[in-house]
């Protein structure tokens, strides 16, 4: 497997993170303090494209030299190692990186835009970034410590059961960076099991992608619930308490239009779609509201924090 | 009946996409024996006509038709079809860079014109946000519930202890002069155009 | 003379007796060459003419004259020694047959050149270096390789069975090395095997226990079961190895076999016989008919109960039985270690792991066997029922670039998917079999099988599955029908995928034990895939079966045949081998082992603080004596006195504003110049060739010697396709800038690959070379190389 840091990190923020589920970069953040993982955000780094990218605006030029620039402010700050929090970042970053290692000719031009533009100093050096051993997903950083995890949890949930949805642009993508077997990485259910849950390891449709498939969500709308929709069935087939995710873009294809499909089969399907560090956070004993931000969900939370209960340690008594 | 007449170059369009930024390091698509593995587990392909498989053996054939085809807008770019694929081929990135083809000779242009708002707030902010286009259509599917989360967003950032969201100035006018000389912005405002003509027709 | 000292180490004694022999070859060198000017320039106590030289007569009278006139040394002025140096050689006894040189003025001057001026002042050269080099000429005997006349065979499945059993009839005692309590490895597994020649199958335990039974009795043979190779060292052409036997703690020669300790043992094992379809005891006989027909007490899982003692009465069982070393000293090792089944782990999607009805083609072939776990039933290992439907998967691993994949095609997958659809079809008619298949590969006669099956109504779709899955009780195969262009859901109840072969474990560790070279896929690498297909690279290894790469029994089979013929081609053979080779001066050689490095044909490894030469490895291409900084290597035959001897006799009459170029070749390079000759092209007269093993026996002194003396351009023309390319390439690399440190033009050295088929080229190219030295040289003043002591 590769190596994994746990010092100099700059943890990538997510436009969709952002506004969508906060409480992901929250949970994020109060899992790296309490492992001791050293990490920092940068207020100037940019979106990494993704979502404008993958709907065919962008070019693979401009993103990649907006990477260049991000990957330079991550250079400057001395945090060369990125941990993303969105499946997409992670894979834009990648495949930037790869480009501008292995392709001078872009390399050259990008940093002569980088100059013109006024930032000589975010140019991008040769090797300055291994897409292998510098850009991470935040998961990642997690696996890396799952012993450690365990060891700190704080809750009981031996009553829930949970299944994984391994984003599509972690795993497939840059398939021989992926920890696992890209085609059943097994890393949050990992993860979860350190937290002493049940996990449905393997269920119908499980590599599916989430269906949002960028512009099919909002051109294609019914093609993409019905592959949304498979996987929802298959999930509810295995009574699946939540799910969980990696990424902002499926964890929002599975929240918010959750009631909207389940309308159309005439069905409910009350699966809970939380970020793995969401998850982690809630079972090391993490605030709800203040830390985890489980009030952006749409499908509602709070049912399965009746199921857990606090774990009374021994030094409690 | 197709005749196959000597010397014409059928790979002109596998070499084009082999040569494309896009397309990975050593990428398969002359090894491609279509064996159909990609279709096999594609999701579009389960329910629309669309078939990986055949895309490529239609750059294989050099069937230029394809690039004004409809069915290359069906990919959900989920890269199933680039993670199995016994010989390192990805149907995903070939229709990729298909759908920049089809940008660059104008047709594609009108497929990809609702999304200009993602470089309107890119150039704005430096983020990406959901195009305000579709915000009506996505309150519809999301529920009201949502509208309140943008309403109390700050706040809740706030709570959960986080930052600002917004860049400082002048990391803003920076991207905005680097995506202006990397021909972006020029880009965005031929795309913007066709949606303006779009909007008036 | 100055040219003496270069050499001076064997320097001739003072006087030497040279008789030359010149030959007309029937007008054939004498319409082109002037042979009196040519017997009068030569300076020898003998010049004979003859007008064949080859013929009996004359042969006789070469070994008369070498008689009556005391000869020491023979030169003979005729054709090319590629074809006719043998035959010389051996008609110049009583003297050493090495202390002959040829001149090749018939293929190298007659043939190429017409002006019979030129062509005869060309002939006195090479003549001259010639009679130069022979000065320089030593004595030297043919090396009897001393091989031991044993050898060990690792693994005993069908290929080490069949090849220990022809080395054995060879008259050769053998050593099989297994590493399981029986012999029989994977074929002894498969219930039927499919035949090339015929459309029905055949029983594997009754085509092979004869053959085991053979083995055992053979007087011969010696089979060391549960045992692994340790440790291998090289010793003058022989391996001493260390076997290490794990203790069975059962006494073999105690044990009946009755079976009465399995029956009260209290473990179970998964039975890996079986695929582990089953549960053995933790004393157990692997099956029914192994061999040895004793049982064993597997350490891993025994609970050291001793129940199983309590009712042998033949009192077999030791449980304090100890482990032994066994120190073997053979003459050649076979490995024949074979291959296992791909982890289909590695293919999650497919849902082996998670699915009982979907199964491997071995485990297929363990059920279908009748001494298997169903007693040869078709039964699913679900719940006990017939198939309504079987699925086959091909390619399950195979053809599969992705990580874990393996690239190459399992070659005999698609013949076993058929065997076994044809099983199922005619004992099972009821059950349907559909294939998946991408290409299905039936070559040869086995098409005749393939079209004989399609007629038992089986369906191929073709396509690739991406993914198996269990919806409530059926299982869901997904995949393209490519042909038709749609997703089809195969519903079914048993699946079958068609594993990838993938090396065994064994053969990874047996080939880094004995420092046998892997293919990137893992298999023992041959020397060369066509025509050393079983030799591997170090000298006295072979290779046979699926350790080599995936192949069917037919294949493996042949192969054994071909690794034990290869055995006793070294032992029974006799072998005399050229004594041109390397040779170390171990007085002056401080083992720094950078020749051992240098040598990718294995030829010199270390031993005994010593380093060794391998006679049979050794091809003489002199790398090694570029590496060695004490000087202490030389290439019998090639050595530097004889080397500067040639060039100084090629150039030595040089006259004033004539050119000469050098071409350094190698065999191939030879007799691609050869067939110039043979058919009547030309090129310059400037050309002098010279023969070499190899570009890498040649250092930058050579070439700075020669354009000392004269030389206006120096060829170099070799075969490139040779593991030792890249040597060649630093080679021409390092001699090009010591012509730079030393100011000569680098355009007056040029490297040319050389194909033996492709002598117009060669000729093409030396016509050219000639020109590009004219012009290098009219380009600059000639800056004469000043030799230092110190170089030379």
């Amino acid at each position: 497997m590769k190596e994994i840091p746990d010092k100099e990190i700059l943890l990538f923020k997510s436009c969709l993170v952002n506004v969508e589920y906060p409480g992901v970069e929250s949970s994020t953040r109060f899992l790296f303090d309490k492992l001791g993982i050293e990490y920092i955000v940068s207020e100037r780094q940019s979106c990494c494209t993704g979502l404008g990218h993958y709907s065919d605006l962008f070019d693979q030029f401009s993103t990649a030299a907006l990477a260049a620039r991000n990957f330079g402010i991550a250079r400057e700050l001395g945090h060369k190692n990125i941990a993303t929090l969105c499946a997409t970042c992670y894979a834009i970053l990648k495949k930037s990186g790869n480009i501008l290692n292995k392709q001078d000719h872009i390399r050259d031009s990008i940093n002569k835009i980088l100059d013109d533009s006024g930032v000589p100093d975010l140019k991008y050096n040769l090797e300055d970034m291994d897409s292998r051993s510098n850009i991470f997903h935040a998961v990642e950083i997690l696996y890396n410590k799952v012993d450690e995890i365990q060891d700190l949890v704080e809750v009981d949930l031996s009553e829930i059961k949970v299944a994984a949805h391994h984003a599509c642009h972690y795993c497939k993508v840059h398939h021989k960076d992926t920890i696992g077997n890209v085609r059943d990485p097994m890393v949050m259910e990992t993860l979860a099991r350190a937290c002493g849950v049940q996990t449905v390891n393997w269920y119908d449709r499980k590599t599916n992608t989430c269906g949002n498939g960028f512009r099919q969500r909002y051109m294609n709308k019914d093609l993409s619930f019905s592959i949304t929709a498979e996987k929802l069935m298959s999930l509810k087939e295995n009574e699946v308490d939540i799910l969980l995710h990696m990424c902002p873009n499926c964890q929002l294809q599975f929240d918010r239009n959750q009631k909207v499909i389940g309308e159309s089969f005439g069905t409910e399907f009350n699966i809970i779609c939380l970020n793995v560090s969401q998850f982690l956070a809630l079972a090391l004993g993490a605030d709800p509201y203040k830390v985890v931000g489980i009030q952006t969900h749409t499908v509602p939370v709070e049912p399965i924090l009746d199921k857990i209960k606090q774990i009374i340690h021994a030094y409690e008594v | 009946m197709n005749t196959l007449k000597i010397g014409e170059n059928t790979f002109e369009l596998a070499q084009i996409i082999i040569k494309d930024l896009k397309a990975s390091e050593n990428i398969g698509i002359l090894k491609c024996i279509q064996c159909g593995m990609c279709t096999s587990l594609c999701p579009a392909a389960r329910h629309t006509d669309y078939d990986p498989r055949e895309i490529v053996k239609r750059v294989l054939d050099k069937d230029e038709s394809l690039i004004t085809d409809d069915i290359i807008w069906n990919c959900f770019y989920c890269y199933t079809c680039h993670s199995v694929c016994p010989v390192n081929n990805s149907a995903c990135e070939v229709n990729q860079i298909l759908r920049q083809k089809a940008i660059d000779n104008g047709k594609g242009k009108p497929k990809i014109a609702p999304f200009s708002a993602y470089g309107d707030s890119f150039l704005e902010y430096g983020l990406g946000a959901i195009p305000n286009d579709f915000f009506d259509h996505l309150l519809k599917d999301y529920g009201k519930e949502w509208l309140q989360l943008k309403v109390d967003l700050e706040d809740i950032r706030e709570e959960l202890g986080l930052g600002p969201i917004l860049l400082p100035e002048k990391d803003v006018n920076d991207i905005n002069k680097i995506l202006e000389k990397t021909g972006f912005t020029k880009r965005l405002e031929r795309v913007r155009r066709c949606k303006d003509e779009g909007n008036s027709r | 003379m100055k040219v003496k000292g270069h050499f001076s180490r064997y320097a001739p004694k003072s006087s030497i007796d040279i008789g030359v022999f010149l030959c007309k070859c029937g007008g054939n060198i004498s319409h082109t060459v002037d042979i009196r000017r040519l017997k009068s320039s030569i300076d020898a106590k003998v010049v004979k003419e003859f007008e064949n030289l080859c013929s009996i007569k004359c042969q006789r009278n070469i070994r008369d004259v070498i008689l009556e006139e005391e000869l020491d040394r023979v030169v003979i002025v005729a054709c090319s020694p590629i074809t006719h140096e043998k035959t010389f050689r051996n008609h110049v006894a009583p003297l050493n047959p090495y202390l002959l040189e040829m001149a090749n003025i018939r293929e190298q001057c007659s043939w190429v050149h017409s002006d019979m001026d030129k062509a005869t002042e060309k002939a006195i050269s090479l003549t001259n270096a010639a009679i130069e080099r022979v000065k320089y000429a030593r004595p030297l005997d043919a090396i009897v390789r001393k091989t031991k006349k044993s050898a060990a065979v690792i693994g005993g499945g069908i290929s080490g069975i069949t090849a220990a059993l022809s080395i054995a009839k060879q008259g050769i005692k053998v050593h099989i090395i297994e590493e399981k309590p029986t012999v029989g490895g994977n074929m002894i597994k498969i219930g039927k095997v499919f035949s090339p020649e015929k459309l029905a199958e055949e029983c594997a335990l009754c085509l092979f226990n004869p053959l085991i039974n053979e083995a055992v009795q053979h007087k011969n043979i010696n089979i060391i079961t549960n045992a692994e190779l340790k440790s291998s060292q090289r010793k003058t052409g022989n391996f001493s190895l260390l076997v290490e036997r794990r203790p069975s703690f059962v006494k073999e020669d105690k044990c009946m076999a009755c079976g009465n300790c399995a029956e009260v043992c209290p473990v179970d094992v998964p039975n890996e016989w079986n695929e582990k379809l089953m549960f053995r005891k933790a004393i157990y006989k692997p099956f029914p008919q192994s061999v040895p027909d004793v049982y064993t007490i597997d350490e891993e899982n025994c609970i050291k109960c001793g129940k199983c003692q309590k009712v042998c009465t033949m009192k077999a069982i030791d449980l304090e039985m100890k482990g032994e070393i066994i120190p073997l000293n053979v003459g050649s090792v076979v490995i024949a270690t074979g291959h296992k089944g791909f982890d289909l782990e590695k293919r999650p999607e497919y849902g082996y792991c998670r699915n009982e009805d979907v199964i491997t083609q071995m485990e297929l072939a363990r059920i279908m066997g009748v001494n298997g776990p169903t007693n040869g039933k078709l039964l699913k290992p679900s719940d006990g029922k017939v198939p309504r439907r079987v699925v086959m998967v091909q390619c399950a691993g195979s053809r599969d670039e992705k990580p874990g994949g393996k690239r190459y095609c399992s070659r005999v997958c698609c013949m076993v998917a058929l065997k076994h659809a044809n099983f199922i079809r005619r004992y099972y008619p009821e059950t349907e079999i559909i294939i998946c298949y991408t290409d299905m590969r039936t070559p040869g006669m086995y098409e005749n099988y393939f079209r004989h099956v399609q007629s038992k109504e089986i369906k191929l779709i073709r396509g690739r599955p991406g993914e198996i899955v269990k919806i409530d009780d059926t299982i869901v195969v997904r995949v393209e029908d490519t042909l038709k262009g749609e997703q089809v859901e195969i519903e079914t109840d048993m699946v079958v995928l068609s594993e990838a072969m993938e090396p065994s474990k064994g053969t990874i560790k047996v080939a880094e034990t004995l420092n046998v070279g892997l293919t990137e896929d893992l298999f023992v690498k041959e020397k060369h895939p066509k025509i050393r297909p079983v030799t591997t690279d170090v000298e006295g290894i072979y290779v046979c079966g699926t350790a080599q790469g995936p192949k069917d029994i037919t294949d493996s089979v042949s192969q054994a045949n071909a690794a034990a013929s290869k055995v006793s081609e070294i032992m029974n053979g006799g072998l005399e081998i050229e004594p041109t080779i390397a040779v170390v001066d171990n007085y002056k050689c401080d083992i720094c082992g950078e020749c051992v490095k240098a040598c990718k044909y294995k030829a010199i490894y270390m031993h005994d603080e010593r380093i060794s030469v391998d006679p049979i490895a050794c091809t003489g291409c002199g790398i090694c004596i570029s590496k060695c900084k004490n000087k202490a290597v030389e290439v019998m035959g090639q050595t530097d006195s004889q080397i500067f001897a040639m060039i100084f006799g090629l150039l030595k009459d040089k006259k004033e504003g004539e050119r000469r170029i050098l071409a350094f070749v190698d065999y191939i390079g030879y007799v691609a110049a050869d067939n110039i000759g043979i058919n009547r092209i030309s090129y310059p007269e400037s050309v002098r060739i010279i023969r070499i093993p190899s570009i890498n026996r040649l250092m930058p002194k050579h070439v700075l010697f020669a354009f000392e003396n004269g030389a206006d351009g120096i060829f170099l023309g070799e075969y490139p396709d040779d593991i030792m390319y890249p040597d060649i390439q630093a080679k021409v690399q390092e001699i090009r800038s010591e012509l730079l440190r030393n100011s000569i033009d680098p355009d007056r050295l040029l490297y040319y690959k050389v194909y033996a088929p492709y002598f117009r080229g060669l000729a093409n190219k030396l016509t050219e070379f000639d020109k590009q030295v004219s012009k290098a040289l009219d380009k600059l003043e000639p800056v004469l190389y000043k030799a230092s002591s110190k170089d030379l």
